[in-house]
This record gives structure tokens, C-alpha cells and sequence, in this order.
């Protein structure tokens, strides 16, 4: 008894949509800069900004690093902070979904934590870590963990209740049932959580990054406004958006070879 | 109802005395395997279970038929120890039954397999709950596998294999546990009639190779008098046991065989009065 899996295989317009979508948007944007529908004050045209970028990949003026420089410290940064909140964050969101006792004590905390924009830490962070990496990674942990709890939480507690009775029928314990029930159920809704957790992180390490900073493309963005170069400015966004997107694929890629297997 | 327990002529029906809160007589001591005294179940002022008393003999494969909203899922969850019962015992092997130390095991009426794990890994995920050695649990799982029909298919997963599949995925994991007690609540249910049959005659060979103590749940009077050695019939709510009959046709049993009809036709006319 063979099993075969179907490959449908999409029109070529709809395969090729995105790529014109993209390109379309950006022949836009040259447009209007060029012919001054948007006066060049106001915003840079693509062609400008990439002028900008080759500049930056060697020369570190006006803001004090090349690109290269930038995207690493960025990288860094966010990095750390996302791989401490999925550390933290999720073991607790968990076990939260399962143990009574573990949501007893945490929930109340983390639900008034939550609400607090993680810009707003910026001042304690200041205070405690002085000005550097540390304060910076703690912003975009704080970032990072909502997500993780909320979303880890809610996949242990949708856990299928008939498999849960079956398993207890067999005489498994609380911690069996944890682990060989609730975990695995729990896989989809945590991939949601990396991907939430992502954006959150990558969006808040601009706003971490106001903390003073001689690096980092949220550096190069305010960088940019202070010294009036849109084109840095935009340099800065674009990359943050890119960097973003690309991390987003991996992390989809490594979902959909794990996943593989937990049809639903 | 307080009439004394009366013999139908030749046949082996029992009706129940449930005016008075006594057990059925006991049979031979070393025989019996299951034992349940004064099954009682409230949920505040509503009495689901009423007193229910019966005994299955080792390796005896026993049907019970009711009517529906009876309370048998909670009969079945109190008999598993997924609900406590009110009042009464269950007593497997004259001790206390416990999910932990006896090997129970519980085919619901819906799949209950788990979607992240291959067939092969489902079948042995009892096993697994109860701390048996991968050696074992590989042999074991094998074994039931082969005798199914399901080694085909062992590494798929169940979302590629069909419903009937994952009952006989539910029903394999459920034997190859060795349980001092299996329960079954309607496991074929939703299946088409053909595949009833061919399921039924699996769950039979299957009793007969490995002599589980088996408690059978179902609503369908053909199946219950197929399958079983002995049917109880419960009453409605507060349910009690109101008559047994003991099946003793030699097997393979003939749907169409005169005596299989007359007592099928005997059940039906004890159901009809619920």
C-alpha cells in the first residue's frame, strides 16, 4: 500500500505575482522621487539609497561603522534577546498550561507585565545595565517573551481532552501526560510563538537601540535624522526590513522539517 | 418489581431482582477477574448508576447493551477510574482497581490516537505509559501488528490512514497492553457495516489468541450477540442491570443460524420494554 503525496503545482502567473509586485513597487517609488512628485528632502529614491548602502559597505562616516559593522551588532543583539526569551518564555508558558501551581504563581505577574511597552523599560534598564549590550538585550527579551508564554500556554491548554482521559486510563502520571501529550500537541501553536517573538524582537531593537549605541542599523536610522541623510534613514529601515523577512523564512523552513510529521 | 429471579424455559436468561441491594450469586472464586459491588454514581440529586452488581470471569468476553443516555460512558469512566464512583467497588483480581498498578484499557468511541506519532509508535504508546523496555515494546507492538493486519502501514502516521485504521490502531495499542481489563465503548460505531463484521471477527481471533478479559459496549443487538459469551441489559436511568443471557453458540458464529436469531430476537424483546 503505496503513499504518494500530490504536488499541485501553481499557474505561472501567480508563481511569478510577488516577484512583479516587488518590482513594480519599488519602479514606483524611483518614480516619484525622480520626477519630484516627492521632493528629495522628504524622501530618498531607491536608486539613492543603494548608492548609500555601497558607500556604507566600506566608508564609516558619517555615523562612525560600515554596514557590515551595523548588521552584526544588530544581529547580535537581537539575537541573544530572542534566544533568551524562547529559553525562558517558553518552558514557563508551558508549564503554566499544565501546572496548576506554575500558573498560580506567574500568571498574575506576567499579566501586569505584559502591557507594558518594552521602550518603557529603557529608563530601569539605563539605571541597572548603564549603557550597552546587556540593556540592550534585556529590552528585546522583555519583547520576546510575551509571545512565547501566551502562545506556548494556549497550545498546552488546547491539548485534546479525549487523549488526555485515554492516557490516564493507561495510568499516566501528571509529568507523562506533560510530556508526551501536552509538548507535542503544543508544536504548531509554539512555531507561532518563534515567529511572534521574532517580530516583536526585531521591531523593538530599534527602540532598543535609542538607549545610545555607536552600532546597530537602529543606530544607523537615527543616525541618519540627525545629521538629515533620508537616505540613510531609509538604508536603515530597508535593511531592518530584509534582515527581518530572511530570518522569518529560516525559521519557517526549520518549522517545516520538524513539523513534518504532526499532521492535524 | 419483586419478583424472584425466574428461568425462561430452556434459555440461560437471568432477570434481576433489583428490589433488594444483593450481588449476583458468585461463581467459582478462582474464575472470577472482575468483580464490581453496588456500583453507585450521583451527580447531586441525580442517580445515573443504582446499585449495579455483576462479575466477569477471566478471559470472558462480556457485552452489555442499554438504552441510550443509561449512563454507560460514566459506567465505563467509573469501572477505568476516570470518575470516582459514589458508592461501591471494582475489584480486579479481589483488589481495589487502580489505573496504575492494573493494566486497564479504554477504547473510546472517537480515535484517540496520536497524531504525531507513527502507527507503530501509537501501538506501543500503552505500553510506553506503562515503563515496558523499547525491546519489549518493539516485540510487543510487532506482534500485534502482524496479527491485525496494520504492519503494512506501520510507519505512517495516523492523519494518512483511514478512521477504521486508527479504531484498529486504538484496539491493537489497547491489547498489546496485556490488560487485566479492556474496555470498549462502541469502537465500531461509525464504521459501514462490512467493515463491522470484518472488525468484530478481528476483535474475536484476536480475544481468543490473547484471552483478555473484555468488556464490550454497544447499542447494535447484533453485534452485542456475535460477540459476547454473556450480555447484560441495563435499564434506564438509575440504571441497573435488568437481565443477562448467556451466548454459548459455537464459533464462527452464523448471523442467520436459528438459535443466533432467537436470541437475538430475546434481547430485543427485553430492550423493547426499557
Amino acid at each position: 500500500m503505496a503513499y504518494q503525496t500530490v504536488v499541485v503545482k501553481e499557474p505561472l502567473l501567480f508563481r511569478i505575482l510577488p516577484y512583479i509586485s516587488i518590482v513594480s513597487f519599488f519602479l514606483l517609488w524611483e518614480g516619484a522621487v525622480q520626477t519630484g512628485v516627492i521632493p528629495q528632502t522628504l524622501l530618498a529614491a531607491p536608486s539613492q539609497v543603494f548608492a548609500s548602502f555601497i558607500d556604507k559597505l566600506s566608508n564609516p562616516n558619517p555615523d562612525g561603522a560600515v554596514m557590515a559593522t551595523h548588521f552584526i551588532t544588530s544581529l547580535e543583539e537581537a539575537f541573544l534577546g530572542y534566544v533568551l526569551a524562547l529559553l525562558v518564555g517558553l518552558p514557563l508558558g508551558l508549564a503554566m498550561g499544565w501546572f496548576k501551581v506554575a500558573e498560580g504563581l506567574f500568571r498574575p505577574i506576567f499579566e501586569l507585565i505584559r502591557p507594558i511597552p518594552p521602550i518603557a523599560w529603557i529608563p530601569l534598564t539605563v539605571f541597572w545595565f548603564g549603557i550597552g549590550l546587556t540593556g540592550k538585550v534585556f529590552i528585546i527579551w522583555v519583547a520576546g517573551i510575551v509571545p512565547c508564554v501566551i502562545n506556548a500556554y494556549v497550545g498546552v491548554r488546547m491539548t485534546s481532552p479525549v487523549l488526555i482521559q485515554m492516557a490516564r486510563t493507561y495510568g499516566a502520571s501528571d509529568w507523562q501526560i506533560f510530556t508526551q501529550l501536552c509538548i507535542p500537541s503544543s508544536l504548531p501553536m509554539v512555531f507561532g510563538a518563534l515567529q511572534l517573538a521574532l517580530a516583536y524582537c526585531w521591531t523593538n531593537l530599534v527602540g532598543a537601540e535609542l538607549l545610545a549605541a555607536d552600532s546597530g542599523l537602529g543606530f544607523l536610522i537615527t543616525m541618519g535624522g540627525r545629521v538629515a541623510r533620508p537616505a540613510l534613514i531609509v538604508l536603515g529601515m530597508i535593511c531592518v526590513g530584509i534582515s527581518g523577512a530572511v530570518i522569518g523564512i529560516i525559521i519557517d523552513c526549520i518549522e517545516k522539517k520538524l513539523l513534518a510529521g504532526i499532521r492535524r | 418489581m419483586s419478583e424472584a429471579p425466574r428461568q425462561i424455559e430452556k434459555d440461560s436468561v437471568t432477570l434481576h431482582d433489583n428490589s433488594k441491594e444483593r450481588p449476583v450469586p458468585y461463581q467459582e472464586e478462582a474464575d472470577v477477574k472482575i468483580r464490581v459491588n453496588n456500583l453507585t454514581k450521583r451527580f447531586g440529586a441525580l442517580t445515573v448508576l443504582d446499585g449495579i452488581n455483576f462479575t466477569i470471569k477471566k478471559g470472558e468476553l462480556l457485552a452489555i447493551v442499554g438504552p441510550t443516555g443509561c449512563g454507560k460512558t460514566t459506567f465505563l469512566n467509573c469501572l477505568s477510574k476516570l470518575m470516582p464512583a459514589t458508592e461501591g467497588e471494582i475489584l480486579i483480581d479481589g483488589e481495589e482497581a487502580n489505573p496504575r498498578k492494573h493494566n486497564i484499557a479504554y477504547v473510546f468511541q472517537e480515535p484517540t490516537c496520536l497524531p504525531w506519532r507513527t502507527v507503530r509508535d501509537n501501538v506501543a504508546y500503552g505500553m510506553e505509559v506503562k515503563g515496558e523496555s523499547k525491546k519489549k515494546r518493539d516485540e510487543r507492538a510487532a506482534e500485534i501488528m502482524e496479527l491485525v493486519g496494520l504492519s503494512s502501514c506501520a510507519d505512517l502516521y495516523p492523519n494518512q490512514v483511514s478512521a477504521s485504521m486508527m479504531q484498529r490502531i486504538a484496539v491493537s495499542r489497547a491489547f498489546a497492553v496485556n490488560p487485566d481489563l479492556l474496555l470498549m465503548d462502541e469502537p465500531y460505531g461509525q464504521l459501514d457495516v462490512k467493515l463491522r463484521f470484518y472488525l468484530e471477527d478481528e476483535l474475536i481471533s484476536l480475544w481468543q489468541k490473547l484471552s483478555s478479559t473484555i468488556l464490550f459496549v454497544t447499542h447494535n443487538i447484533e453485534e452485542a450477540v456475535y460477540v459476547a459469551e454473556r450480555v447484560l441489559i441495563l435499564t434506564n436511568k438509575p440504571t441497573k442491570i435488568k437481565a443477562e443471557i448467556k451466548v454459548d453458540l459455537p464459533r464462527p458464529r452464523k448471523l442467520i443460524d436459528p438459535r443466533f436469531v432467537e436470541l437475538r430476537k430475546k434481547v430485543t424483546e427485553l430492550i423493547r420494554w426499557w
